[in-house]
């Protein structure tokens, strides 16, 4: 019975199955690319990022239409722009990177609008912000499973500097010039991230895939290791379950999925065992040393 | 292993350090003393490159990359969720690189690092479970393991116990013994008596630079002490300068 | 905007200006603004040379998402005459004219239509959806796509040459003749496609629509139309009503699938793929197409709606 209710809606029905080989690779790398953005203390930056994405994305919209392929290389270039010009310019110049940053997606988007507003049809751009989970194609599928691919093999790449930027950067810098180099990739991995989530999610709903799970594993482990591993599988289960009881329940899919992830953000924040708000409460006999 | 000719460094064309000239033998262990404002980590972060030059050069005996440097403040995020031993095995990338794998043998220096440093217990913790002290002491074991012929260190001893201060302090005279180049910049000035040979006293330009006990005389002391600090926005340009 | 565009308005503010002058000396066009472009093809239609025509969304608009330009509110305040659709179609038109100053008449296009109730109830099984109650909420229980069944545009149309007539009743015969020409046009249409439409059987009648904006042309036919989305372009749907789809199409073995203008492609092309189904064409629900498009105005919208429907049913 129980069997029956979780197996039937993927076995019965494709859409369902493309809904999880999609999620699948989304969770695969987009939870990751959050825990490190959470560690670097960027986790809003997420949502600027998204937010710089959305005009190019737009605009590849209006130019081809409803394309996978032009709606990712237009969200790639406007995403890559921004981070790329943030970057050069809270290099060279006094201004900090979450200030430059802020003010290029907020260029980025003002720009968007701008495009879309007076170029004629007023389509309807909420289907872009929306996504569909419930309507990948092929196209899209393949994109995300090779987004995936690339966000691993680039993890895996630059890894350890990665970490070193994160943890102390002044050693990074006096041992190795990689450091900007690995920002910059880190940051563009999250842009293809964003555009993967903008796809099967939508604009709305991808930057919570990338940020929940990690922030709600914060409270269970204190190794990196785990913190990856454990945001991804996550992700993972609040995907199925939100196909599930979007299926089961009628409700929209993409916020049920981030809703589940939301629930088990609560969940962590409640009961995890590293500075979970109930262990507080319980006193427990203090140690020896 | 150093040298500076006739080197000035500053933040938009106000000086912090202006026309030093000398060098730093290969094993020396040299204090770097002066005032606040003085221009002693000026003076670090132009021999490490972070600071271009207004006029003049450092000439640098290893490069740039093989300095050890160790922050005066470090920026270090210590809720990082990463272990001391991981932490400490950083100083290694020099040797297997930044994006190659960690060899086995290199995990046995790694703890060797620790012991030295007296973290072997706490190997496994993660750096936020760590004092400042013990925090210092981490730093000193990766420095260690980056094997730098020249090493930098800003205030090293600032903030933390005693004890520690000792124990590292003889870290810095081992190093100096296996013939390595140590150039650190200190408050203590009995520290600096105790145990460094060298001494180069610094305010806004070369006061002193010499053994320890000529350095730090009491007429160098009383000459610094009357030094007004920060940049002056009426200074006018400097005259030593060349055209 | 563009230069060109720009150009004429100020002539036209020079007109008016003119006008007011030398008012019974000359006629020249009525400024009328209307919310959307079937609206405009309409007043046009009646209005003809005496009437200088503006829509608010135009051609491939949706007018569920329409934000309006400072030119829109300038148009609008100049305009003698606003022609809105009513039925809660114009959520925005309140406050686009109270900001516009706007101090003209005004046609509700589809006053004395029978307004039917959202297209779900009469067409789904009851078995209620997780977000029926918002879009109820949303459009008031009411559907406002009154367009769509060719005996409301004739309702439409008379409704128009009544406003032109209070407003220039000098050209009130023209007016009325422009319309009866226009209605019969639309009966003749009508008389052409109803009986085809009735020698279809039951099985046959059966359609599946992206955009659930044919509910009232599935009433004047006694059609079967299926939506896997509510009646506004914005809502997501759920796994369970795709779901329910499918099983519908497999189970009923429908054959006519339409991707319209303005509603998400991707959907239905999963849909496609899933049910093996192949996408019929495309519908026009909310707007028209541009000029060199497929439905470039009211009439041909009508008739290329009807024929696309008739020939997908008709294969089934």
């Amino acid at each position: 019975m129980l069997l029956d209710w979780l197996i039937n809606p993927f076995s019965e029905f494709q859409f369902m199955q493309r809904a999880l080989a999609g999620c699948l690779a989304l969770c695969l790398s987009a939870p990751p690319i959050g825990v490190f953005l959470m560690l670097r203390r960027m986790s809003l930056t997420g949502d600027a990022m998204s937010h710089a994405i959305l005009p190019g994305a737009a605009v590849g919209y209006l130019v081809a239409g409803l394309s996978v392929e032009a709606m990712t290389l237009g969200g790639l270039v406007a995403g890559g722009l921004v981070v790329v010009l943030s970057g050069l310019v809270s290099r060279h110049t006094q201004s900090g990177e979450d200030s430059s940053l802020a003010a290029f997606y907020l260029i980025s988007m003002a720009l968007g609008v701008l495009l879309i507003s007076t170029h004629g049809s007023s389509v309807d751009l909420l289907h872009v912000l929306f996504g569909s989970t419930l309507a990948l194609n092929d196209a899209a599928l393949w994109l995300l499973g090779g987004i995936a691919t690339i966000t691993l093999l680039g993890l895996a790449w630059i890894y350890r500097p990665l970490v070193l930027e994160c943890l102390d950067p002044d050693f990074l810098a006096s041992v190795s010039r990689a450091g900007s180099w690995v920002h910059l990739g880190f940051l563009l991995l999250a842009v293809l991230n964003l555009i993967a989530g903008f796809h099967a999610l939508g604009t709305l709903m991808s930057v919570g895939l990338m940020i929940l799970p990690g922030a709600a594993m914060r409270y269970w482990t204190r190794r990196l290791g785990l913190l990856l591993l454990g945001s991804a599988l996550l992700a993972l289960v609040a995907c199925i379950s939100g196909l599930l009881f979007s299926y089961h329940l009628g409700w929209p899919t993409s916020p049920t999925i981030i809703l589940s992830l939301g629930v088990g953000y609560a969940l962590s924040l409640l009961l995890g065992g590293q500075g979970g708000l109930l262990p507080r409460l319980i006193r427990r006999r203090h140690l020896e040393a | 292993m150093l040298r500076f000719d006739n080197l000035t460094l500053g933040y938009d064309r106000h000086p912090a350090l202006h026309h030093l000239h000398g060098h730093v033998a290969p094993g020396s262990l040299l204090a770097v003393v002066g005032p606040n404002g003085g221009g002693k980590s000026t003076l670090l972060k132009g021999i490490l490159g972070q600071l271009k030059p207004l006029t003049g050069k450092v000439v640098c005996g290893v490069p740039r990359q093989a300095i050890g440097y160790l922050p005066q403040q470090s920026r270090i995020d210590r809720s990082f969720p990463i272990s001391v031993q991981e932490t400490v095995a950083m100083g290694l990338w020099r040797h297997c690189g930044l994006f190659g794998r960690l060899p086995r043998a290199q995990r046995l220096r790694v703890a060797a690092a620790l012991e030295r440093v007296g973290l072997e217990r706490l190997a496994g913790a993660n750096l936020d479970a760590l004092s400042g002290g013990q925090l210092q002491r981490a730093l000193f074991a990766r420095l260690w393991l980056q094997e730098s012929q020249l090493m930098l260190l800003d205030e090293p001893f600032s903030a933390i116990d005693n004890q520690t201060a000792e124990d590292l302090l003889d870290l810095l005279e081992e190093w100096q013994a296996q013939g390595k180049t140590v150039l650190a910049v200190l408050h203590d000035l009995e520290q600096v008596r105790h145990h460094f040979p060298e001494a180069l006293l610094l305010a806004r330009e070369c006061i002193a630079w010499g053994p320890t006990q000529t350095v730090l005389s009491a007429d160098n002391l009383n000459r610094v002490r009357t030094l007004h600090a920060g940049p002056d926005p009426e200074a006018a340009f400097c005259s030593r300068t060349p055209e | 905007m563009t230069l060109a565009s720009r150009i004429p308005s100020r002539l036209r503010l020079g007109l008016c200006s003119l006008l007011l002058l030398t008012a019974p000396a000359f006629a020249a066009p009525i400024p009328v603004t209307a919310t959307f472009s079937i609206l405009g093809d309409l007043v046009k239609q009646v209005g003809g040379e005496q009437v200088e025509i503006h829509s608010l969304v135009g051609p491939d608009g949706d007018a569920h998402v329409y934000q309006p330009s400072p030119q829109d509110v300038r148009t609008l305040s100049q305009s003698k005459l606003l022609v809105s659709n009513g039925l809660h179609f114009e959520g925005w038109l309140d406050r686009l004219a109270q900001a516009s100053g706007f101090k003209g008449a005004q046609v509700v296009a589809s006053q004395g239509i029978q307004a039917r109730a959202m297209a779900d109830d009469d067409e789904e099984e009851h078995d209620g959806h997780g977000h029926d109650a918002d879009e109820h909420h949303h459009h008031d229980g009411m559907d406002p796509h009154a367009w769509n069944d060719p005996e409301n545009v004739i309702v439409y149309v008379n409704n128009i040459a009544q406003g032109l007539s209070r407003l220039d009743p000098e050209h009130a015969d023209q007016y009325q003749a422009n319309a009866d020409a226009y209605v019969r046009q639309i009966q003749t249409l009508d008389g052409e496609y109803r009986p085809r439409f009735a020698a279809l059987s039951a099985q046959q009648r059966r359609a599946i629509t992206s955009h659930d904006a044919f509910g009232y042309l599935a009433q004047a036919y006694d059609l079967s139309l299926l939506a896997p989305q509510g009646i506004n372009t914005e809502a997501e749907a759920s796994a369970a009503d795709v779901a329910k789809l499918i099983r519908q199409i497999r189970q009923e073995k429908i054959k006519a699938l339409f991707v319209e203008n303005i509603s998400d492609p991707r959907l239905l092309e999963q849909i496609a793929r899933e049910t093996g189904v192949q996408p019929g064409g495309r519908l026009f629900s909310d707007a028209l197409s541009a000029a060199d498009g497929q439905a470039p105005d009211t009439l041909s919208l009508l008739r290329h709606n009807l024929d696309t429907l008739l020939k997908a049913m008709e294969q089934q």
